[in-house]
């Protein structure tokens, strides 16, 4: 089901993937992270911003704790044998495939309300699609910087799903181009085409960021 | 376009920040699911295995009862052939199959039951 890889024939993809590798160099220095030895340490060190990119991808708290969940457990079951640093692009894989597993299983959920007559209303107008319920925090409880990170978070989840990946994985949270091409399942030239697309998208969107 | 832009570099700012300030909640569900993994895991693999023959039990319970609701109730008991034969040989004045007799047949049985007594003592003389 995975899109097709696609050609890394725009121009600015050597460019951009050469600004990410710098930020990545900084962020190595800045972090200066051994590879955790036990698979305590690593979801230790991981499941917090795991759970970001997953609320981000599903924008709904409750799903993107039962991705989380089922990624580390998936990981643990069947793949603690594996050498450590291994565990990284294989736990974004997992977790990547559960949110999309979980998008699809919302969409489902959506078409069959539609069926039922839940789609319309009194007067024969189409309602929203349905959509759980979330009860985190309001926008009013948040700070000027998390209405920043929601302004990017609401951005990211306009973009297309692969591009989503590509800038989730590479960008936020710092793989390698092959490790994300791992995570994705893809080729490491579709990773930079992605990437380069969701960052064209994404400035777009998110023009007083310059 | 070399250097990582304001886009790249605050993204991922406010990506970590925001990790980092997850609330007490929901850090202590993702505690609590990260030692429920590993404990899963750490499980010893006969209770892994008894816990998939719960549903194997479960299916297998639900497909017997399927099978005493809608198994046909009137079926003639199976019987061997021998000994068939045998109820027919001493028994040959009862139809041969129950199941399939005109049901008229059997409304008046005491009447077949003296014109057969009759009969028998007739023939007796």
């Amino acid at each position: 089901m995975e899109s097709p890889d696609v050609r890394s024939d725009e121009p600015d993809d050597r460019a951009m993937n050469s600004a990410v590798s710098t930020l990545e160099a900084e962020l190595l220095a800045n972090d200066a992270q051994a590879v955790p030895t036990s698979l305590d340490a690593f979801l230790a060190q991981v499941e917090r911003r795991a759970f970001r990119l997953a609320e981000m991808s599903l924008g709904h708290r409750e799903d993107a704790m039962d991705a989380v969940q089922d990624a580390m457990l998936r990981l643990v079951r069947n793949y603690r044998d594996k050498p450590a640093q291994e565990w990284t692009p294989l736990f974004w894989g997992i977790l990547r495939r559960r949110i999309v597993d979980l998008q699809r299983r919302r969409k489902v959920r959506s078409i069959v309300v539609g069926w039922l007559g839940g789609g319309r209303d009194d007067d024969g107008d189409e309602l929203p699609a349905w959509e759980p319920a979330d009860n985190g925090p309001g926008p009013l409880d948040r700070l000027q910087d998390s209405q920043s990170y929601e302004d990017m978070a609401a951005a990211v989840r306009k973009l297309p799903r692969r591009q989503q990946e590509a800038f989730m994985l590479r960008v936020l949270e710092g793989l390698d181009v092959a490790e994300t091409a791992q995570a994705m399942g893809c080729s490491e030239g579709s990773v930079k085409t992605h990437l380069s697309r969701a960052m064209h998208n994404l400035r777009d969107q998110l023009e007083d960021w310059r | 376009m070399n250097a990582p832009d304001n886009l790249e570099r605050r993204a991922r700012e406010l990506y970590r920040e925001a990790s980092r300030r997850i609330d007490p909640a929901t850090a202590g569900r993702l505690r609590a699911a990260r030692r429920e993994a590993l404990a899963a895991a750490a499980a010893p693999a006969h209770l892994r295995f008894a816990r998939m023959l719960v549903p194997a039990g479960a299916f297998a319970a639900i497909a017997v009862a399927a099978l005493m609701v809608f198994s046909p109730r009137d079926s003639a008991p199976v019987q061997a052939p021998g000994a068939t034969q045998t109820v027919e040989a001493t028994d040959g004045d009862l139809p041969p199959d129950l199941g399939n007799t005109d049901p008229s047949l059997m409304q008046n049985l005491d009447f077949y039951d003296w014109l057969a007594t009759n009969d028998s003592s007739q023939a007796s003389r």
